[in-house]
């Protein structure tokens, strides 16, 4: 998929920090409630229970609004 | 009632939900016909036996489809003789139909759990199926009689929730709960992509009863039909039916009519007749007499009915079952072998009286409609009316889906034939070739899964048979979870047909007294349902086990019943026995109705086996009555209802025909001594559930309880308890749920606390602000705050990369989700706003705001290697609440599927809807501050304020109860009971109350001395105030408001569009446009009408009046075209000129030229326009030949009338002045 990048993004240091970001993710079964970590383009299973299913966890950014 | 909340029990029930069995048992007895409907179909049903052998609907309906028959064409080598010109016969039949439990596909080889569950069907938008497969099996006869069988999927059948094949059945609410249900659930219907979707109930004519008619529409049959005629709705033990209708003619004959593949064939009654048993006439002829011969008019009727059968010269049985199966041949498509007598007897087996297997008794119960529809004729008897619950049964839907397979099976089985005659006439058939059966399966589409995925998806009925019903759509409904109320209305509710949706008479919709304890009447929609879409009342059953009847027969012959084939029965004394619209014999009326009483007995008290939930209809001979006889009913699908049996005060079961004759009372206060025979278990009973909820239904006007029962499946309450595993496409929540303080004792019968609905909230009844007219309430300010009716709606927002631009359908997909490194996500200048919130995998944040129109999602578009966005299309902020990733069927597959769903926080504003349990809705007008509010001596201030005007015209006096009641529940703690029919006169409600405010130092009455909040006066009057639970409704103006200055237009008229979800406007039509004529306001008209809608300018010429012939030359300020000759060509100041007046000036000129020339016919050579700068005005003599054009202020619709116009022929002509 990198091979396609387009050549004028101009983030070169940007790609790697991206590669490291983007390896995996963490989910959680939606029956079983394993967590189990995701690459991109890999089949959507529970390595524990084999679910088809999966949540996103919730962000540890913080969350903050404007109370109005 | 107990007068606690029980608010641990129900904690602790919450929190450890029951390991075994359900936490509340009685909401499973809500869906228990769908559901043992549905087990029906199966061998393994679990229901009682009843006289079949156990049989599921399913098997019992191929041995109805029987057997298909192909003949090779020339004899096969080596089968000898026989077959004549049709060569080897096969016989194709299916042997076996099975349905298994919905299971993970066999690819997933990782899933643990084999099991698939519905709560993942949900979340992953899938149907929850499980798979069908049948036993096909061939002979070829003549060749050693081997039966062949081999095994044909059938695909992916949809199972319902909870039935004896879902993975669900008989789980403890403790399963339930670790299955993401929730311990309530009770199953009943089906998923379907995601949606809950069920099956609804039907009312249909009552199975095997003879029906008489009168219908003006039947004289249009033929010449000499009359508008008499006995119906009968027969039905085979596989559910599926056969309509027979016995016509009268004005000659005194009859027609028998009924229906094959949508088509109507009529068939005259001696025929068939003969036909069964071969009777001679003057068997016939006694066999209606019943030697009643002092009856003239039916001797004459009779004779000629005989007579009129002459001319056929037909007169043993097989001479008309060849005369039948000859005309029939074509039509029916049997066995080219059989013969017509075959035919015939077929075609009698399959088409006439198909409830009766036996001929000898189809007869009798021919004669028995004959004698009927004579009875009809001379007004003997009345008409039976087919929209009375009387004549009535259910479809169920367990039924319903069972009749759909059987023909879908048949279709399959036919497809087989044809396919199979097919190849025989191109030679390429190979009988016994097993892999020649096996290709011709494997052509024949056997996907009956799909076919029933689809039916319930869209409610439509697909068949060629039409399945005997009146409609051929609207069979499935959405099973919405708007809240809890509205869920449970959907298992009750029951439809009368789409048919007469459409009917202009309203007869149909009538309230009848015969419905009384098996339809809700106060349920039922306002409008155009009306009446036509009702709710079982809260006890009503359906029956659904099949019963054992089969010794009822001998039991009653030996208790005096005379036998049916007892020769010499007078018909005039003697009433008919029937059970299950077989003739099982007969009896005089005193003898009948002892009969009917020994029967009642003997099922309350379990003799004789007689089944409880058997129907005793006794009618009793009358003056141009019902029509006389003892009818026994012991079929499914039937409305029951338990009373109590007065004679031995046991349980009894009632159905809707026999209720009619029954003295029931109501309270036992109204028994009658003597008359009365049953009593009523409760007096609420003829009630449905929401109607029961109504507190102190009783002391309202009953259209309030009509409005409550709407208002209640509107209201925002608590959907679900599993609502983190729930995908409907919206869910409304109010976040602060109550258990009202005042609620009638099935509240908490059904755990409505479990689901709260609504608010108790202090109710000031007062004219104060002047912002409560029109059923305006005010709302406190600081309840409010204090979160006073809270609510919140979650949507979901499903993104599938395969439905988007760009993806290739079949292959490995080629968009990803996921953000590509075109994208800049770290912190700084050029942040792509994206980071704000989606997230490395593509997805957004859980948690993350959503504005609109902001970026939902991301995925990367492999072709290109540029990452797309998938926008937030709503126009609301919303919440990130829960993002799914959702695999594949086979969990191999990567992400291509998110399911997300969005909480969009709504706090009460102006503009919501709220209602009070009677039917007292009103639209939040102000949040008054509550400094300002008025407040009682305590310093209590109202959260509601409410204009005294809602109470007289609407007669809620149960509101007014409900706030006595509430206000003292409050004070003391008390749940308060309220049931209706619990007062009396001389006990009455305000008493009760009273006595109750009074003793915790309130006024008797409930009102009491208020104060001006802004004043700080005392009013003049004391005010009503109290607690009344609120619910706060779907309908919010955050959904409905519309507004626009500038905004889209339509591209032909310019007018601005029409929708709200177009940015559109509303329109200001004719009567809006009166009423600004009628007050003068003309600058306000053509602010609206023209220059907010198609304002636009146009020319027009002065001399013709067009608007459609502008010309432009392309001259320069004060200058001027020449034409040919050096003749001035008139424009205006800006070229413009009119095309049409100037080629007439021209063309004048030209005459006027040549007439000067005497006649000289030499064609002037027009040469190019030459432009010269003198500007058109100072020209002599041609200012108004096509130059005088004036610009005018028109709408844009009107240019485009003129063109239209133009384009007919027609010249429209402006003048201007």
């Amino acid at each position: 998929m990198n091979q396609q990048q387009q050549p004028a993004t101009g983030s070169q240091p940007g790609a790697s920090f991206y590669m490291g970001q983007r390896l995996e993710m963490e989910y959680l079964c939606a029956d079983c409630g394993a967590k189990n970590e995701i690459r991109p383009r890999e089949p959507i299973r529970c390595r524990e229970c084999g679910h088809r299913i999966m949540y996103k966890k919730r962000t540890k950014r913080m969350v903050q609004f404007e109370a109005r | 009632m107990s007068s606690t909340f029980k608010t641990l029990k129900r904690e602790r029930l919450f929190r450890h939900p029951p390991q075994n069995g359900a936490s509340l048992p009685i909401l499973n007895e809500l869906v228990i016909p769908h559901l043992e409907s549905f087990n029906a179909l199966f061998d393994d049903s679990g229901l009682p036996l009843g006289d079949g052998d156990g049989k599921g609907l399913l098997s019992l309906a191929l041995k109805d489809i029987g057997e298909r028959v192909v003949f090779s064409g020339t004899s096969v080598s080596g089968g000898g003789g026989g077959e004549k010109a049709w060569g080897t016969r096969m016989r194709i039949w299916i042997e076996q139909v099975t349905i298994a439990r919905p299971m993970v596909s066999d690819k997933d080889k990782a899933a643990k759990e084999r099991r698939a569950f519905p709560s993942e069907a949900r979340e992953r938008l899938t149907s929850y199926r499980g798979r069908m497969s049948v036993k096909i099996c061939w002979q070829i006869e003549n060749h050693g009689e081997v039966v062949r069988s081999t095994m044909r999927d059938c695909g992916l059948v949809p199972i319902m929730v909870r039935s004896v094949r879902c993975n669900l059945r008989s789980m403890s609410s403790a399963e339930l709960v670790t299955h993401h249900e929730e311990p309530e659930e009770f199953g009943g219907y089906f998923v379907i992509n995601g949606n809950e979707r069920l099956i609804r109930y039907l009312i249909l004519p009552r199975r095997n009863q003879v029906i008489a008619l009168s219908r003006s529409s039947f004289t249009n049959r033929g010449p000499s039909y009359t508008p008499s005629a006995v119906q009968i709705r027969c039905v085979r033990s596989d559910q599926t039916s056969v309509t027979n209708t016995l016509h009268y003619l004005s000659n005194g004959s009859a027609m028998l009519r009924f229906s094959w593949r949508k088509q109507e064939y009529v068939i005259p009654i001696m025929l068939i007749l003969k036909a069964l048993t071969g009777a001679s006439d003057k068997e016939i002829f006694e066999g209606i007499m019943m030697q009643d011969y002092e009856n003239t008019f039916l001797t004459d009727r009779v004779e000629l009915l005989l007579r009129s059968y002459k001319m056929y010269n037909l007169y043993t049985a097989d001479q008309c079952l060849e005369y039948l199966g000859d005309k029939f041949r074509v039509v029916l498509g049997l066995p080219e072998d059989w013969n017509n007598r075959a035919v015939g007897v077929w075609l009698i087996q399959k088409l006439v009286l198909v409830h009766i297997g036996f001929s000898r008794e189809k007869f009798k119960v021919l004669l028995f409609m004959l004698r009927k529809l004579y009875a009809l004729v001379s007004k003997e008897c009345c008409v039976d009316n087919p929209d009375s619950p009387q004549n009535q049964e259910v479809l169920l839907p367990g039924s319903l889906y069972g009749m759909i397979i059987k023909e879908r099976l048949e279709e399959a089985l036919n497809q087989v034939r044809t396919q199979i005659t097919f190849d025989v006439q191109k030679g390429q058939a190979d009988f016994l070739d097993n892999r020649y059966f096996n290709k011709v399966l494997s052509r024949v589409n056997f996907d009956i899964g799909a076919k029933m995925a689809n039916f319930l998806a869209t409610g439509n009925l697909v068949s060629p048979t039409g399945l005997d019903l009146q409609q051929a759509s609207g069979f499935t409904i959405v099973a919405e979870k708007l809240n809890w109320q509205r869920y449970i209305s959907h298992f009750r509710s029951i439809h009368r047909g789409a048919f007469f949706a459409e009917l202009k008479t309203t007869t149909v919709r009538k309230l009848l007294p015969e419905a009384w304890g098996f339809l809700c009447p106060v349920h039922t929609p306002d409008g155009s349902p009306c009446g036509l879409l009702n709710h079982l009342s809260r006890t009503c059953r359906i029956v659904t086990s099949p019963l054992s009847v089969s010794h009822i027969p001998q039991l009653l012959v030996s208790h005096g019943m005379t036998q049916s084939f007892a020769s010499e029965i007078n018909g005039r004394k003697n009433l008919c026995v029937q059970l299950d619209g077989k003739v099982i014999g007969w009896a005089p009326p005193l003898l009948a109705k002892q009969l009917a009483t020994n029967l009642r007995i003997w099922k309350t008290e379990g003799l004789h086996s007689i089944p409880l939930d058997l129907e005793i209809g006794m009618v009793l001979p009358s003056h141009g009555g019902q029509y006389p006889g003892l009818y026994l009913f012991s079929t499914q699908a039937r409305m029951m209802r338990p009373v109590k049996c007065l004679a031995n005060n046991r349980d009894d079961q009632v159905g809707s025909f026999e209720q009619v004759y029954m003295d029931i009372a109501c309270t036992p206060a109204e028994i009658e001594a003597g008359v009365s025979t049953h009593v009523e278990h409760a007096p609420t009973n003829f009630l449905s559930i929401l109607a029961n909820l109504t507190p102190f239904s009783d002391f309202n006007q009953s259209p309030r309880n009509i409005y409550q029962c709407q208002m209640g499946k509107q209201s925002m309450g608590t959907p679900s308890t599993a609502l983190q595993h729930r995908t409907d496409n919206k869910l409304y929540r109010l976040q602060t749920g109550q258990s009202p303080v005042v609620r009638p004792a099935l509240h908490n019968t059904y755990g409505m606390d479990s689901f709260p609905n609504g608010t108790n909230a202090i109710v000031a009844v007062i004219s104060y602000t002047g912002y409560d007219m029109e059923d305006a309430m005010i709302l406190n300010k600081s309840a409010h705050e204090r979160g006073f009716g809270y609510g919140t709606v979650y949507k979901s927002y499903p993104i599938d990369l395969a439905d988007m631009k760009g993806a290739l359908k079949g292959s490995t997909p080629t968009l990803h989700f996921g953000i590509g490194p075109d994208v800049r996500m770290r912190k700084g200048d050029y942040q792509h706003p994206a980071a704000e919130t989606i997230d490395w995998d593509g997805l957004p944040f859980v948690g993350a705001r959503l504005a609109p129109g902001g970026l939902i999602a991301a995925y990367i578009d492999d072709t290109t290697g540029r990452t797309r966005f998938v926008k937030y299309k709503g126009d609301e902020m919303a919440y990130v609440d829960t993002v799914r990733l959702l695999g594949g069927d086979a969990g191999d597959s990567e992400l291509q599927k998110v399911h997300i769903t969005l909480r969009i926080t709504r706090s009460p504003v102006i503009g919501d809807k709220f209602s009070s349990r009677h039917g007292q809705k009103g639209i939040c007008s102000q949040k008054w501050p509550a400094v300002d509010m008025p407040f009682t001596e305590s310093g209590m201030q109202p959260d509601v304020i409410i204009n005294p005007h809602a109470f007289p015209s609407r007669m809620t006096i149960g509101m007014l109860v409900e706030s006595m009641a509430g206000k003292a529940g409050a004070i003391h703690g008390l749940a308060q009971d309220a049931t209706p029919f619990q007062f009396t006169e001389d006990d009455t409600a305000i008493d009760y109350f009273g006595e109750q405010l009074k003793s915790a130092g309130y006024n008797y009455y409930g009102n009491e001395p208020m104060y001006s909040g802004i004043t700080g006066q005392e009013f003049a009057a004391d005010i009503y105030i109290g607690v009344v639970y609120y619910q706060r409704l779907r309908h919010m103006v955050l959904d409905k408001f519309q507004v626009r200055t500038t905004g889209p237009i339509d591209p032909l008229t310019r007018q601005p569009v029409k929708g709200r979800k177009r940015a559109g406007g509303i329109r200001f039509g004719e009567m809006e446009r009166d009423a600004l004529i009628a007050h003068g306001t003309s600058f306000l008209l053509q602010d609206r009408l023209m220059n907010c809608s198609d304002y636009s300018t146009a020319w027009v010429c002065r001399t013709c009046g067009s608007m459609i012939s502008l010309g432009y030359d392309n001259v320069g300020l004060g200058s001027t075209v020449l034409g040919a000759e050096s003749v001035a060509k008139p424009t205006g100041p800006g070229g413009e000129y009119c095309r049409v007046c100037r080629a007439a000036a021209e063309e004048e000129d030209q005459l006027a030229r040549q007439s000067l020339a005497n006649g000289t016919s030499e064609k002037s050579v027009v040469v190019g326009d030459v432009r010269v700068s003198i500007p058109s005005t100072n020209f002599l003599g041609s200012t108004s030949k096509g130059g005088d054009l004036d610009v005018v202020a028109v709408p844009y619709v009107f240019r485009y009338l003129c063109a239209e116009l133009a384009a007919m022929g027609i010249a429209v002509s402006v003048a201007v002045e």
